[in-house]
């Protein structure tokens, strides 16, 4: 066991876990990183792509190595790091990535084969036969680097998402952060303090070093006392800031119920976009090893990590340990495990001068040139003047230094600028807007300069936007100042890793070097540093340093590396937000909603709606039997249908004639009050819009009616109209889609069903006649709006009335039209009577027809200008020979497919000679055959011709006569009856 | 008077309601809306004495209310009007205006809290991307909410009123619903 005494753990309560099938214990305050180290597991997974043993490399979220599936069943997240994961009690973990136990991986057998594997290979091994790439070498591939599996099962928990707005935002809650967010509260500024960890501190809870000679996490404490009494400050514990957007704005991932045994009523992660007048990114740095041959065993760590698992966890990687540094942070390492009983094996410095700070074995200008251990550290080998020595040891303590976590200051592709003196990027100008950096994310590391840049960067931040803010009294505090010598690898025979997490090695640096791979962007892709989960934050400086050795360039002239959120791993179900199947987006129910359902109605989405598709009765088999009867019902007798979807538009103002004449094809000024007329919109580019009607109710109020789908986009055209084309016409526009339900009466007895539900109106053909509108009132003084006109052929109404009584009016029609055949009937009807009436809908209006297409070429004035006009008689639009017409199979069993593609017969199928296509097609009750609207070019003249129907898909070729799109009452009698 | 029974936005007969601990939400199928829009040259109208809000304003005068919906429009409130021809109660308030009834265009539902000031923040962060402190009362604007566009009012300092598209009155109620026990959840 390593437990150690002291820690920042509570051991008044032991936590039961386990990681692969095997029982463990730890404490509340423990990751599973610290509870497994304290244990003695120190081998923790297997490498991407040699399938090394590997073990925690780090304390944080840098983490490459150290990668868990957690959880069970359709809760097993892959890829989950152990360092940053907080124990709780009933935990289970797995490692990933080995084929067999974790010790005795048979996937290993990568590594032995390792001088294939180099960087590039993939690219060069795998390029031909080109087919055996998705086939063969992709799923090979894919399941030998194993980034573990995902459950396969749909996501149990539950997602929640919000929108946060502050003065300041801090970025990270160690010393800096800490000491800008009660700089910041205190001037009653509204504040925001996000970290990443379940504890607040930062970097204070890993070390030893006293704050006014009391333990810093007193410090803390007493912060935290404080906070609680500060209703401006919202603090966001196991919060990660992952990305900055544009305008001040901030994605985080709050881990809300990640860290509890059972969920209960919460949801597992809260999305947060953060509006952010200001942000201080104290996001620390993160420390840099030094590669050398097989330095990746399990149990070499980072030196700054070791002290971390020492002071905050009283974790031990081993009893006897090493340090490996280039820097004096690497002897605070070995200062603190000393003190904590470690016993301390040598302290291995490459800088000659070094001088120890404490009595341990120091091996000055020397550097640790190999390991051994099989599945764990056992010895290192030491070089120094030439001669190699090996010392036993359990666990090595590496330090290169510290690089600042620049990450979020590069979102807007800010590039850090290296300090040559300081040996490290810093954030570069420019910053994202309304961003400073503090803290050792600055530069400022030491615990002192830390605090102090944490205060003064909050009160010049509330500075800027007039908040005044009184420093506070800091802390006394450590102010070591430590910059390495520029030691970035050992150089030496062997395999030295850079990036553990994909497996490049020093040697893949020196190829792609070698092959001419040499830019920075090159070396990332050949050798694919960098680009795992943890998007290299251990290894891309190095690497930059590596490269700049061997090209004999300095490190700003190789490069500079840039990152991109999210700074760690996001879940793609916090982003989603959470709702999934019928409320993933939002529904909308036409008036008639419940009682259609109660009816028994078979639904259809339409865009957003639910509209009812038709009506099964009890006897009937299949959707067309139904649809069937609904049809003849309705041309026997009279049908039902809600029409509510379709787009409603009030026009008012004096210039609303004039408005719509210029938004319409044809003329709508001269339309008489209390009459409709059908209506074409084009496009500016003179192709057909959208079409509908347009009712005038007074002079200077008329009512447009869209299609369903276009509802939206025509509201959206007419207010450019109005408000950017046309500011100088009194015009006033509003929605009333939803406003009021709107019922379908077609049919013979449409007009003898209404009259038992209007107040006292005269339906007659003088009184009312085909294209006729009025406002009035039915079913005893409930106001409403009944327009004539038909989609159907048949004589039809459309009447309107509040949308709360929409169900009730239906249901009353219903029961009032029983003795005249009153049905129902749904989309599919509607569909079905609309091609045989030749009324051009989606199908045919799909943005690449025309006016004259449709039919309808003579409905563009000539005589005023509207949208689209002048463009519609373009030459390439005016000798379109492809015009609507209606297909008719020769054989009535034969389908009509639309979709299908129409040739002359006999003539060879190809592009060239593609006559037109069929836009819509159904069973039609009333042909009593299969019949099709299309396009077809000179289909006037085509006319009681054949042509063949193509429909390469299904192999079928059909032959079709060419007939008037009016397959029932062409005169127009029965709708004008 | 009709004898046809009306249904709510949410389908029901009578108004839904939901109390969850400090939270409650209240369907309000009474409030009569009716779009009030000013025309070209014409004085700014002044329907039952109202005086008309200026943008991101909710103004409330005697029984009704206003608030601004774009340049030279409002919507007009009348609690408990919903069953009457309110738009033409408004353009005779109005003369020289446009008007639409809009009553049945949307679906109004209220969130109160019992807790207050306090209650109501602390959902607002998951309700619209809003700062509370500029969401204050006599405020209401138009945003987007689960993919919805949306009126929200802050009538009062414990007072939401959240408008939502009729048809889609179900998935409102239901974004709604689930912030409000998400932040309950999480305050418990």
């Amino acid at each position: 066991m390593t437990r150690l005494t002291g820690g920042l753990i509570d051991r008044a309560t032991t936590l039961n876990f386990r990681f692969n099938g095997r029982d463990y214990t730890g404490h509340p305050g423990d990751t599973l990183a610290s509870a497994l180290m304290a244990q003695g597991v120190r081998l923790m997974g297997r490498s991407f792509k040699y399938h090394r043993p590997r073990g925690v490399l780090t304390a944080g979220s840098e983490e490459p190595n150290a990668l868990v599936e957690l959880g069970r069943g359709a809760r097993r997240e892959p890829n989950t790091r152990a360092t940053v994961t907080e124990l709780f009690e009933g935990l289970e973990a797995n490692s990933q990535n080995h084929v067999g136990p974790l010790s005795f991986d048979l996937m290993a057998v990568n590594d032995l084969a390792a001088p294939f594997f180099a960087a590039g290979f993939y690219y060069k091994t795998f390029m031909w036969p080109r087919a055996f790439w998705e086939k063969l070498y992709e799923p090979a591939i894919r399941r030998a680097a194993g980034l573990g599996r995902l459950s396969g099962l749909p996501d149990p928990d539950a997602y929640d998402k919000g929108f946060l707005h502050c003065d300041l935002l801090v970025i990270g809650g160690g010393a800096a952060g800490l000491a800008a967010a009660v700089t910041a509260a205190r001037s009653g500024a509204q504040v925001i303090l996000a970290d990443e960890d379940f504890r607040l501190g930062g970097r204070l809870l890993a070390e030893s070093d006293m704050l006014d000679d009391a333990p810093a996490t007193a410090w803390v404490a007493a912060l935290e006392a404080e906070f609680a009494s500060l209703p401006n400050l919202r603090i966001l514990r196991r919060t990660t800031v992952f990305g900055t957007f544009d305008h001040g704005i901030f994605g985080a991932v709050e881990r809300v119920a990640d860290h509890l045994p059972q969920p209960g009523d919460k949801p597992r992660q809260t999305l947060w976009r953060i509006t952010a007048r200001r942000s201080l990114l104290a996001a620390g740095a993160t420390e840099r090893h030094i590669p050398f041959r097989n330095n990746d065993r399990p149990g070499i760590l980072l030196a700054g990590a070791m002290r971390a698992y020492a002071n905050r966890w009283a974790a031990s990687a081993a009893g006897r340990v090493a340090i490996f540094t280039n820097n004096d942070d690497g002897h605070r390492t070995a200062l603190d495990l000393a003190a904590k009983g470690v016993d301390i094996a040598a302290v291995i410095d490459s800088r000659p001068e070094a001088r120890a700070q404490g009595s341990y074995p120091l091996l000055a200008g020397a550097v640790v040139s190999d390991s051994r251990g099989r599945l764990s550290l056992t010895r290192i080998a030491v070089t120094r003047n030439g001669q190699t020595t090996w010392i036993e040891t359990g666990a090595l303590g590496v330090s290169g230094g510290w690089n600042p976590n620049v990450h979020l200051a590069s979102h807007h592709r800010g590039r850090p600028v290296w300090d040559e003196g300081r040996l490290a990027f810093f954030p570069g100008t420019p910053l994202p807007p309304g961003m400073a950096v503090i803290g050792a994310a600055a530069g400022q590391g030491s615990t002192a300069a830390a605090l102090a840049s944490g205060a003064q960067g909050a009160q010049q931040a509330l500075a800027e936007l007039g908040i005044s803010a009184a420093l506070p009294r800091l802390p006394a505090a450590e102010d070591r100042h430590t910059p390495p010598a520029p030691l970035w690898h050992v150089p030496g025979k062997g395999r030295a890793w850079v990036d553990f997490q994909n497996d490049v090695t020093v040697k893949d640096i020196a190829l792609a070097h070698q092959e001419n791979m040499r830019p920075v962007e090159h070396l990332k892709r050949w050798t694919t540093l960098g680009m795992a989960t943890d998007q290299g934050k251990t290894a891309n400086v190095t690497a930059l340093a590596v490269m700049a050795e061997l090209t004999g360039a300095t490190i700003p002239e190789t490069g500079t590396t840039i990152f991109r959120p999210p700074y760690s791993g996001v879940s793609l179900g916090v982003l989603g937000g959470g709702d999934t199947g019928p409320d993933f987006r939002p529904r909308r129910l036409t008036p008639t909603h419940p009682w259609a359902e109660a009816q028994g109605a078979v639904f259809v989405e339409v865009g957003q709606w639910m509209r009812a598709q038709y009506f099964p009765r009890a006897g009937e088999t299949t959707w067309r039997e139904t649809v069937d009867r609904e049809v003849r019902a309705t041309r026997a007798g009279v049908g039902l249908c809600d029409v509510t979807t379709l787009g409603k538009v009030e026009v008012q103002g004096r210039d609303a004639g004039a408005f719509l004449d210029r938004l319409y094809a044809n003329p709508m000024a001269s339309l008489k009050v209390g009459m409709v007329r059908y209506g074409l919109m084009l496009r500016e580019d003179g192709h057909a819009f959208d079409d509908g009607t347009c009712a005038r109710l007074a002079d200077d109020h008329y009512i447009v009616t869209t299609t369903t789908a276009q509802a939206g986009p025509v509201f959206r055209h007419m207010e450019f109209a109005r408000q950017c084309l046309w500011p100088d016409l009194d015009v006033q526009i509003v929605s009333t889609t939803d406003a009021w339900a709107q019922i379908s009466v077609a049919g013979p007895n449409a007009r003898r069903l209404l009259e038992r539900v209007v107040d006292g109106f005269d339906l007659s053909n003088d009184a009312f006649p085909f294209m006729a509108c009025a406002a009035l009132t039915v079913c005893g003084g409930l106001r409403a709006r009944l327009f004539r006109i038909s989609f159907s052929g048949e004589l039809a109404y459309e009447i309107a009335v509040p949308a709360r009584y929409g169900a009730a009016l239906m249901a009353r029609l219903i029961e009032q039209g029983a003795d005249l055949g009153a049905t129902p009937y749904g989309t599919e009807a509607l569909g079905v009577m609309r091609i045989e009436k030749g009324h051009p809908a989606g199908n045919e209006l799909n943005g690449q027809t025309t006016a004259q297409m449709l039919g309808m070429g003579r409905m563009v004035s000539a005589r005023k200008d509207a949208i689209g006009t002048v463009l519609s008689r373009r030459e390439g639009l005016t000798t379109e020979p492809r015009v609507l017409v209606g297909l008719q199979p020769v054989d009535v069993t034969a389908p009509v497919t639309a979709g299908s593609h129409l040739f002359a017969e006999g003539a060879e199928q190809r592009t060239e000679t593609d006559l037109g296509w069929i836009s819509s097609a159904c069973h039609s009750p009333h042909v009593g055959s299969a019949i099709g609207l299309g396009f077809l070019a000179d289909g006037a003249a085509r006319i009681g011709q054949i042509v063949v129907a193509a429909n390469p898909l299904q192999g079928q070729q059909v032959r079709l006569r060419v007939v008037s799109p009016h397959f029932i009452d062409p005169e127009g009698e029965r709708l004008r009856d | 008077m009709t004898d046809l029974i009306p249904h709510t936005a949410l389908g029901g007969t009578t108004p839904r309601q939901l109390r969850l601990r400090d939270l409650t939400m209240t369907e309000r199928p009474d409030l009569a809306l009716a779009w009030l829009a000013r025309r070209q040259g014409a004085p700014l109208p002044a329907p039952f004495g109202l005086e008309l809000p200026g943008p991101g304003g909710w103004h409330q005068g005697g029984d009704h209310a206003a608030f601004w919906t774009g340049p030279d429009q409002w919507m007009i409130e009348g609690p408990g009007r919903a069953s009457e021809d309110f738009a033409l109660a408004v353009a005779k308030a109005a003369p020289g205006a446009s008007v639409s009834d809009q009553t049945d265009a949307w679906v109004a539902v209220d969130i109160t809290a019992t807790s207050g000031v306090a209650g109501i923040e602390a959902l607002l962060p998951r309700l619209v991307n809003l700062d509370p402190r500029r969401l204050a009362p006599g405020s209401a604007t138009r945003t987007g909410f689960e993919h919805l566009s949306v009126f929200i009012i802050r009538r009062a300092a414990d007072h939401l009123t959240v408008l939502g598209m009729r048809s889609a009155a179900g998935s409102l109620w239901h974004g709604l619903e689930r912030a409000a026990r998400v932040q309950l959840a999480l305050s418990a």
